[in-house]
């Protein structure tokens, strides 16, 4: 494993309290072929500290949660609890869900005590463990409200405390505060951090997953940084940051800096060949990126002088910032802008295509997506068919053969959405056949 | 704790009606119970004895009732048992949801005449055979839909909410009344509320039986119609019309409604401004203080039993649900699939007397009987699309027609059959149309309340585009209301031509004032078959309409449900 230390005071995992060594994982397809969603992760959990999971959306960050969580089986490899092989549920563990998982019907305090009663205690501890766990994530006086009357910050409080009162040693957070405005998240994460800092008291780790950069920075001990398409640990990054962390502290925002530059590094590779690309002659994945995303990216870039950082971009338009890596990454597939470091440079193509009227945009985008080799074997082979007709399946087999790793539903449905505002094939949803326009 | 006991004391002075009026309930209740076990226990008559003043209904609805109420009662055990097998084991769910979706499309009422006979035949001394046989012809009324919906309610249970459930250790038992149960009680509400009003159609068929010159009529509202006919008095069939109606909806108010407004908490979908829904009986009821302390009582014991057994255990559970069970589960499905398997054996048996001309008769009368199926369906379309949808767009007309139509669509149609007849051979037409009408007559209903749901259903924003952008009259309905209630015309249909089939059976073979009139058609078929003890030909009936239906089902009614999924779905 490839340990990145930004400062190196806890480099080293104090103990494995809960231990992944050499996991992959496959998904069964809808065609009955496995999809291989993580490759040989190992990591660990030590005790008395966070560790957080980050990386672009797909690259099974979940699912690594849930395999240590005894949720999922793995296909291969194998999990250790305190050093033995864990066989079923984790003992020591409790999740918060991202959705939440709350009940709908149970109020508060009953959603809190179904568990307690289920982990088999008498009536009276479960009416004063219940009590003390919605006290202690400050809910007292809901205790008799329903989830639907809560706010999603409100009922985020209701999952941890549902969570804290079981009791576990490591408490897994699944984006915990994605579903949470962003306000009540800066709040949650401070006091998420507070409760685990009494060390008297469980839970003694936390394992988060996460796809946003300074929550992994304000909250983690350590940082398991994942790529996509398998899943893969791609580098660890120690953050010893002292506590509390002050997010505007330049040590901070050093840190966030050097993620970011880690992920893009990854995901944005400078291509040394940047003027005239090599063309390719094997269909590439379609990152999922709708038109409307591709063009506006363009406009807000011509907008501001044709290049701007990514991470701003992304702040900037409130999209996600894995979402935003799809949407500049098909840009650069079809030629539209480069991407030196983290900058995203409008390219002379670009420019054209946006002085452009409707008509020629249209004929521009044509252009640019028979550059991509998926585009033109399709085309090809809707030239050579009589009537000029080919059925959804050919190009779904098209897709699994050059691209195994892909969810090749989501590819078909991205290419056909860059093919018809290309004008260049049609579709017919009902007979699921493509046609040339 | 005398807090409380003060607190209810200072409360009874205000709602000491309403206890009284509680224990009033109860001791009716209980009167009746009491009278319905003798009626049960009592000895078996050879002909029915009903007395036709308007003071003996009471007691005939409540027999009546108490019917329904029972084979509900069962209906719910069969779908908790059947659809929690179907839905948790995978081997038995191949078997159980086909076997369940042909049960479905069977025409039950083929079956009454050799249930009841058999039944008498088995407690030939008492009415409990006859009583028997009434509810379980009303069990297979109700069953199914209910058993379906608790199935894709039990399927349905969101991922989270499983892994929530796993992860903090749910016990299959604190799994099915903390997540499976509460998931799947909107669903099992209505389909209860819809399979109860189907109930009565099977019930009055049931409860006015004769066989040839045997008299299998029970006590109760459809024995009452029947002997009024008989007799020729007109003011004892309104009075059992009436009755029948109060019945309806005194079970509407008295315990769907309650039931329905208790599930609101079930509801998974959050937010959204719903109408808050309340029902007058049971926030009367919420007001009595005898059930409160009732209700505290039952708490307290309830607690106190528990107390005993709290070992804290919490040894790391396998994943899988208890495999303990898998072979009680493997060996019922074994039992299950030889009693299916002697079934289909002796079937064959029976079909073997069926001669090939036969065949070709019953298969003839098939399409005859199809056809009636699709008339009626079509003409009940031709009316109750424009009223449906005049209903459901209007506000003001919904609120007030919405519980008239319920009411009338759980009105079963054979208590009318006497009526219709009547009426039918004045004008002189004959059963081979007149069939028609009396199929109508229980299933149009169910073709306008599904339009009057999809109307009402129809998007605000939708029709101020139809208004802004001046699509009038048959364009407006060409492009909004047909499409927008598509879906709810294809579940209309569905349900309007199953009941078609069944009524069919009634509807084609009559016998009114000692006469028996047939239409031809595979519903005479059936019963004159059954009437005949032609059991290898009733045989082969039942399984030509079995089989027709569920042709049907899989080419049309399915081709519809996909497209109105694919092109007509608001919510997609």
């Amino acid at each position: 494993m490839n340990e990145t230390s930004a400062s190196p005071a806890t480099a080293e995992a104090t103990g494995g309290l809960c231990e992944a060594q050499k996991v992959s994982h496959d998904f069964t397809r809808p065609n009955g072929k496995p999809l291989r969603v993580l490759e040989d992760v190992s990591l660990s959990v030590g005790s008395e500290e966070i560790v957080a999971l980050l990386g672009p959306s797909g690259c099974g960050k979940s699912t690594v949660l849930r395999i240590l969580a005894g949720l999922v089986r793995p296909t291969d490899g194998r999990v250790l609890y305190h050093g033995q092989p864990l066989n079923g549920l984790n003992p020591g563990v409790a999740i918060v869900f991202q959705s939440f998982a709350l009940f709908p019907w149970m109020t508060v305090s009953e959603n809190v005590q179904a568990v307690l009663t289920a982990a088999g205690l008498s009536r009276a501890e479960v009416h004063e463990r219940a009590e003390r766990a919605i006290q202690r994530v400050g809910l007292a006086g809901f205790e008799e409200a329903y989830p639907r009357e809560l706010s999603g910050g409100m009922k985020q409080r209701v999952g941890i405390a549902r969570a804290l009162a079981v009791d576990p040693e490591i408490l897994f957070m699944d984006e915990p505060f994605s579903n949470v405005d962003a306000l009540t998240a800066e709040s949650l994460r401070a006091e998420v951090v507070d409760i685990w800092s009494s060390k008297e008291r469980n839970p003694s780790a936390i394992l988060m997953v996460s796809h946003d950069i300074k929550e992994v920075v304000y909250m983690a001990d350590r940082i398991v940084i994942l790529s996509a398409r398998p899943g893969r640990v791609r580098t660890v990054v120690a953050n010893g940051l002292p506590r509390p962390r002050d997010y505007r502290s330049p040590e901070f925002l050093r840190l966030v800096e050097h993620l970011h530059e880690l992920i893009t590094g990854h995901e944005l590779p400078d291509v040394p060949t940047a003027p005239t690309r090599p063309e390719p002659r094997l269909p590439e994945p379609l990152p999922e990126a709708t038109t409307s995303e591709i063009v506006g990216l363009l406009e807000y870039l011509d907008a501001r002088g044709g290049r701007a950082d990514i991470f701003h971009i992304a702040s900037d338009t409130h999209c996600e910032f894995g979402r935003m890596l799809a949407i500049v990454e098909a840009a650069e597939m079809l030629g539209f802008v480069d991407t030196p470091k983290r900058q995203v440079v409008l390219e002379p193509e670009a420019k054209r295509f946006l002085k452009a009227t409707a008509e020629e945009r249209k004929v521009i985008w044509r252009e640019r997506l028979l550059t991509l080799p998926l585009f033109r074997i399709v085309h090809d082979v809707l030239h050579r068919q009589p009537g000029n007709i080919v059925g959804r399946d050919f190009v779904l087999e098209t897709l699994v053969m050059h691209l195994p790793q892909e969810n090749y539903e989501k590819v078909f449905t991205t290419f056909i959405r860059w093919a018809r505002f290309g004008n260049l094939f049609a579709y017919d949803e009902t007979t699921e056949m493509l046609s040339l326009q | 704790m005398w807090g409380e006991a003060t607190a209810l004391l200072d409360r009874s002075r205000k709602g000491g009606w309403v206890d009284l009026l509680v224990v009033i309930g109860l001791a009716g209740l209980l009167f009746g119970l009491i009278d319905v076990g003798r009626e049960w226990a009592g000895e078996h008559r050879p002909s029915i004895d009903i007395d036709l003043s308007p003071w003996a209904l009471p007691r005939y609805t409540f027999f009546s009732l108490s019917r329904g109420l029972l084979a509900y009662l069962i209906s719910l055990s069969f779908t908790l048992l059947y659809g929690y097998w179907a839905a948790k084991d995978r081997v038995a769910e191949r078997v159980l949801i086909p076997l369940l979706d042909i049960l479905q499309s069977i025409p039950v009422l083929g079956f009454m005449p050799g249930l009841i006979v058999a039944m008498v035949e088995l407690f030939p001394h008492s009415n409990v055979g006859l009583e028997l046989a009434a509810v379980i012809m009303i069990f297979t009324g109700q069953a199914w839909n209910m058993t379906f919906s608790f199935y894709h309610s039990l399927r349905a249970v969101p991922l989270d909410l499983r892994e929530a459930a796993t992860v903090y250790r749910f016990g299959w038992w604190q799994r099915f009344k903390w997540v499976e149960l509460p998931y799947s009680t909107m669903g099992l509400v209505w389909n209860s509320m819809m399979s109860m009003a189907g109930g009565w159609f099977f019930l009055m068929i049931n409860e006015a039986f004769r066989l040839g010159d045997r008299d299998f009529r029970l006590p109760g509202l459809g024995s009452y119609m029947s002997v009024a006919v008989e007799q020729g008095r007109v003011d004892a069939m309104l009075y059992a019309i009436v009755a029948m109606t109060l019945m309806i909806v005194l079970v509407d108010q008295l315990l769907w409604r309650p039931v329905v407004v208790w599930a609101q908490k079930f509801r998974v979908e959050e937010g959204g401004h719903q109408e808050a829904m309340s029902s007058w009986f049971l926030n009367w009821l919420r007001r009595s203080v005898l059930l409160r302390r009732l209700r505290w009582l039952f708490r307290r014991t309830k607690r106190g039993n528990e107390e005993t057994p709290a070992p804290s255990r919490r040894e790391p559970a396998p994943i899988p649900v208890a495999r303990g069970t898998a072979w009680v589960s493997g060996l019922s499905l074994g039992l299950l699939l030889a009693v299916l398997t002697w079934g289909a054996w002796k079937l064959l048996e029976l079909l073997q007397d069926v001669s090939l001309a036969e065949w070709g008769q019953v298969v003839a009368a098939g399409f005859w009987t199809l056809g009636r199926v699709l008339l009626a369906t079509a003409i009940g379309t031709l009316w109750a699309l424009p009223a449906g949808l005049a209903i459901g767009l209007s506000p003001r007309l919904s609120r007030v027609l919405q519980p008239v139509v319920q009411v009338v669509a759980s009105f079963p149609a054979p208590m009318l059959f006497p009526l219709v007849i009547a009426g039918l051979r004045l004008a002189g037409v004959s059963l081979e149309w007149g069939s028609i009408l009396l199929m109508l007559l229980g299933t149009q209903w169910y073709i306008l309340f599904n339009v009057i749901a999809g109307a009402m259903a129809v998007p605000a924003d939708l029709r101020e585009v139809a208004r802004s952008y001046k699509i009038t009259g048959w364009q407006r309905f060409r492009v909004l209301y047909f499409p927008a209630v598509f879906p709810y015309l294809v579940t209309g249909w569905v349900t309007a031509a199953g009941g078609a089939w069944n009524a069919s059976i009634v509807a084609e073979f009559v016998t009114f004032k000692g006469e028996t009139y047939r239409a031809e058609g595979l519903g005479a078929q059936i019963s004159a078959a059954a009437a005949g003890a032609n059991f290898p030909l009733l045989a082969a009936s039942i399984l030509t309409m079995s089989t027709l239906v569920v042709l049907f089902n899989r080419t049309v009614w399915r081709r519809c449900y996909r497209l109105a999924e694919e092109r007509y779905s608001l919510t997609k």
